[in-house]
């Protein structure tokens, strides 16, 4: 086991998303989220990553959007949806800084979805189903949820284990920095994600988040997230702290 | 939750908060514990008639329940909280003392509504007479009210000779069909003879040493209690018709019941003889 | 009342209850898909019916506290009546509860491996050992039955029974205080969501506060309520005048200041904590339906105007305006529990987030009358069977 401690994040530069989703597909791909049955909907399905889009409000030809890939947050500070959970089915990772769902010990009373302020948690609502064949193409790494239980994303936690195993096999105590990456930063085609250990001052995305064209969501809640994100637009970054009253209409939630 | 389960933590937050809640479930599951071993108990000692009348007692309205020294006009207004059992109330002795025996000079013979008190007899709030014979045995019977209320409720079932009364305790019953009434008893003591309605007494019984009758009414008293008894009737008849005047050119009917068969008799007797 | 009336007034009830078995049946089965709850509204309208509920049953520990430790003996005219509604309120808010969440076979993990940081721990050891007690506070009113109490055993058992009603009372009152503020803080720590955000005094936001007193506030209102409804009804008189009055002045004075701490509370939370986070107050009440209007209804319509009206009306107003007041007074604290559950949740947190609302599936809706024809019929027969208002008998004359 990994004796260092480490402090998991991402950096996210939305300059360069295009909303194209690749990421949300990776995400369920890798981490078996079943698919959606035909009356679920986009505030019913599963969507650990899923992609906002926003705009600047302006007309043709000043007009700009920008997308917004939330996952977990990954809150450092304080986690919410840790301390309303009822019976410690959130569990924070003291040596990775994951936070993590035990979707086995969850009662499934959503008070955690109503505490997270990313709306970055999902319920099952039906029983995990797929369909005939498609279950071959299961990720055995991580197991399936039951319905009824919530989930979120705990950063391919599995990925981390599998990166842990490696590292033992050669009689190595630490991982290598880049042995370890979530689906959603190998997948995105634009390389808008950059993924590591956050207290490494080496790495890069240390050095991102600590640019001044690098925030977080919401930073005024002081959950502190390990999730940054970049932009060189002002606009852009303001969205991170405007009050959502200031633009009714004017924004849309997209898959 | 418990010290050897896996995720419990020795957090101060954490054992004040199952402490608590332990001594939370210790009062609740205690005190029910408590009284189911108590209700064994009271089973096993036989204290249930005691009970039942505390019960009972407990449920009657405050009207049926004033204090005799209202009756007397010696309070302006006091319900009882004893039981109507004078022999160990403090406001009773209290009274007594101040002026003992100031009825005891009272002769009247009065018929409220027709129904005629004995100067010579006790009266009993469950609606029995009490008369003191000369070998020193007790004669108990229906006072005219309840006589006439059960006058054709099916038949008295009397105790045994021999068996023991307790004041406020089951005296006898009248069962009709699958309903049964109670009649209190309103002394302590040994049956030692059964009568019926023919033989103008119900029971006799022998007090033994100990003859205590210092709880039933007498002289002046028992005319205003009668009359407020009346009036407690009357209330339970209109109460489920539509208001009967029971005084039929101011003398009660003999079989009340009998006159009024559309009535919930089952629950006016219980009330009436104390039953609740 | 025949028992041929009493069955056809009872019928409708059945039905409710049937097809709220079925929608229940149903959600059980299937799972919670068959409610139109999503990702973002984790909690509807059952969540707000539990709230609700328990705010109404408040009335059994607040008259068990008023009588058995303050002594007020001229409320023993009611305090059956509350046990009994209370025991519906708590055992209908458990019922849904346990429908409400996704795993209810796993109901047992939050004693196993309890967080006591979170209030909703609070509330599940509160809101059992509540129901525990309160279901031996009406176990003494059933085994009073006429019938039941003819064999010896219960007759003995309900006589003991009644002899600790003081130690439970004081336990139920504890545990009320507790989960009726551990209900109000299960939202005021929302530090999600500004709008019931609250900071706060001690270890508990202000609305863990507030929903004690709003809830002893509601529960002497619906108390009054039913039973005036009750003595409709049955066209019976079960409590004298001076019980009425007096129930009238104690739901018109803690809701009066129920209607001043809140005030207070709405100040300091729209000039002082959602400043603090660079939100201003009123942005949150530009999203239609929810204007400003919920908050001036719920404070001055639903609060101030029944409580003076209770207070000063007492002796003098005519019953049906005690009544009506005691109606909106709990219609005031329904109102409040509304805000705190579903408009909190449709409000956006984040800019490119959206204002959502959400229409309950008929399941929802059976499943939350099924709570209420629970409650009637319980009501109902007890009322038949038992002996509910003690002062009935006395009363009733014409």
């Amino acid at each position: 086991m990994s004796a260092k401690r480490a402090k998991y994040g991402m950096v996210i530069d939305v300059d360069r998303c295009t909303g194209c989703g690749a990421c949300m597909i990776a995400c369920a791909a890798e981490n078996n989220v079943p698919p959606g049955p035909a009356d679920s909907t986009d505030r019913t399905g599963i969507t650990l990553m899923r992609i906002y889009r926003a705009d600047n409000g302006k007309d043709f030809p000043e007009n700009e959007s920008v997308f917004f890939p939330v996952s977990c947050q990954q809150c450092d500070h304080h986690p919410p949806c840790v301390s309303v959970c009822p019976q410690n089915a959130v569990e924070v990772d003291a040596a990775t800084g994951i936070v993590a769902q035990i979707p086995v010990r969850c009662l499934g009373c959503r008070y955690c979805m109503a505490a997270c302020p990313y709306h970055a948690r999902y319920f099952n609502w039906w029983d995990p189903v797929w369909p005939e064949g498609m279950e071959r193409e299961l990720n055995p790494d991580v197991s399936l949820r039951m319905r009824g239980v919530v989930e979120k994303c705990n950063l391919c936690f599995h990925r981390l284990q599998t990166a842990r195993e490696k590292a033992a096999a050669e009689g190595r105590a630490e991982i290598i920095a880049g042995e370890y990456v979530p689906a959603c930063v190998e997948a995105c085609p634009a390389a808008a994600i950059t993924f590591g250990d956050l207290l490494d001052e080496e790495s890069e995305v240390h050095r991102l988040s600590q640019r001044g064209e690098s925030f977080r969501l919401l930073e005024r809640l002081g959950t502190g997230p390990k999730v940054y994100y970049t932009s060189e637009r002002e606009w852009v970054r303001a969205l991170a702290e405007k009050d959502p009253a200031s633009t009714p209409g004017r924004t849309a939630a997209t898959d | 939750m418990l010290p050897w389960i896996y995720g419990f933590t020795w957090q101060t937050g954490n054992v004040i908060f199952l402490s608590i809640f332990y001594c939370v479930v210790a009062v609740i599951f205690g005190s029910f514990g408590i009284a189911v071993i108590r209700a064994y108990r009271d089973l096993t000692s036989g204290r249930l008639n005691e009970i039942r009348w505390h019960v009972d007692f407990d449920d009657l309205p405050e009207f049926a329940k004033t204090c005799r020294h209202v009756f007397s006009g010696e309070i302006e207004y006091q319900v009882c909280r004893n039981g109507f059992d004078c022999r160990s109330c403090k406001t009773h002795s209290g009274i007594i003392g101040v002026h003992m025996g100031a009825n005891a000079s009272y002769t009247g013979n009065e018929s409220p509504s027709g129904l005629t008190i004995q100067s010579d007899c006790m009266y009993h709030r469950g609606h029995t007479w009490v008369h003191r014979e000369s070998d020193r045995t007790l004669t108990i019977g229906l006072d005219p009210l309840a006589e006439r209320l059960l006058w054709s409720r099916g038949k008295a079932e009397l105790p045994e000779v021999g068996s023991r009364l307790h004041v406020n305790g089951a005296g006898w019953y009248f069962r009709n069909g699958g309903s049964r009434v109670r009649v209190l008893s309103p002394v302590d003591g040994e049956v030692v003879a059964v009568g019926g309605r023919d033989e103008g007494f119900y029971l006799k019984v022998n007090p033994g040493d100990d003859s205590d009758l210092r709880h039933l009414l007498k002289g002046t008293e028992v005319y205003p209690w009668m009359t407020r008894e009346i009036e407690r009737l009357e209330i339970l008849l209109g109460a489920d018709g539509d208001g009967i005047n029971l005084a039929d050119g101011g003398v009660l009917l003999d079989d009340v019941a009998a006159s009024y068969p559309e009535l919930n008799w089952e629950n006016i007797l219980a009330q009436m003889l104390l039953e609740s | 009342m025949p028992f041929g009336k009493f069955v056809s007034l009872m019928i409708p009830w059945t039905i409710l209850l049937l097809i709220g078995m079925y929608a229940i049946f149903l959600c059980l089965t299937k799972g919670l898909n068959q409610t139109n709850m999503d990702n973002r509204f984790a909690f509807g309208v059952w969540i707000f019916l539990d709230l609700s509920v328990i705010a109404l049953g408040a009335g059994a520990f607040f008259t068990g506290f008023l009588v058995y430790i303050m002594k007020r003996d001229e409320l023993r005219a009611v305090i059956n009546s509350a046990v009994v509604l209370g025991f519906i309120c708590y055992s209908g808010a458990i019922l849904i509860l346990m429908v409400d969440v996704g795993q209810p076979l796993r109901a047992w993990f939050t004693f196993w491996h309890p967080n006591i940081h979170s209030m909703l721990t609070e509330v599940t050891f509160c809101i059992t050992c509540y129901l525990a007690v309160l279901s031996v506070e009406y176990a003494p009113l059933v085994l009073k039955n006429k019938k039941l109490k003819e064999i010896p055993a219960f007759l003995a058992m309900e006589y003991e029974l009644h002899r600790i009603m003081p130690v439970l009372a004081g336990v139920g009152t504890f545990l009320s205080f507790f989960h009726q503020g551990s209900l109000g803080g299960l939202f005021g720590v929302l530090q999600a969501h500004p709008f019931a955000f609250r900071e706060g005094l001690a270890i508990w936001p202000t609305t863990f506060f507030l929903f004690i007193i709003s809830a002893a506030a509601a529960g002497p209102s619906f108390i009054l309520l039913t039973t005036w409804i009750v003595s409709r009804i049955s066209r019976k008189r079960l409590v004298s005048e001076s019980v009425y009055t007096l129930l009238a002045r104690i739901s018109g004075s803690i809701p009066l200041v129920y209607v001043l701490l809140k005030s207070i509370d709405t100040f300091t939370w729209l000039n002082r904590t959602v400043p603090q986070m660079g939100l201003s107050g009123m942005s949150f009440f530009l999203w239609a339906p929810f204007n400003i209007w919920i908050l001036f209804v719920e404070i001055i319509v639903f609060g101030l105007i029944p409580s003076l009206l209770l207070i000063f009306g007492g002796g003098r107003l005519r019953a049906g305006w005690l009544v009506a007041s005691a109606a909106l007074v709990c219609c005031g604290i329904l109102l409040n529990r509304f805000v705190m559950t579903i408009q909190t949740l449709s409000l956006p947190t984040m800019a490119f987030d959206r204002f959502m609302l959400y229409t309950p599936s008929w399941q929802e809706i059976s499943a939350f009358l099924f709570v209420v024809a629970y409650g009637v019929i319980i009501y109902s027969l007890s009322f038949r069977y038992l002996r509910l208002f003690p002062q009935e008998t006395e009363l009733d004359r014409n």
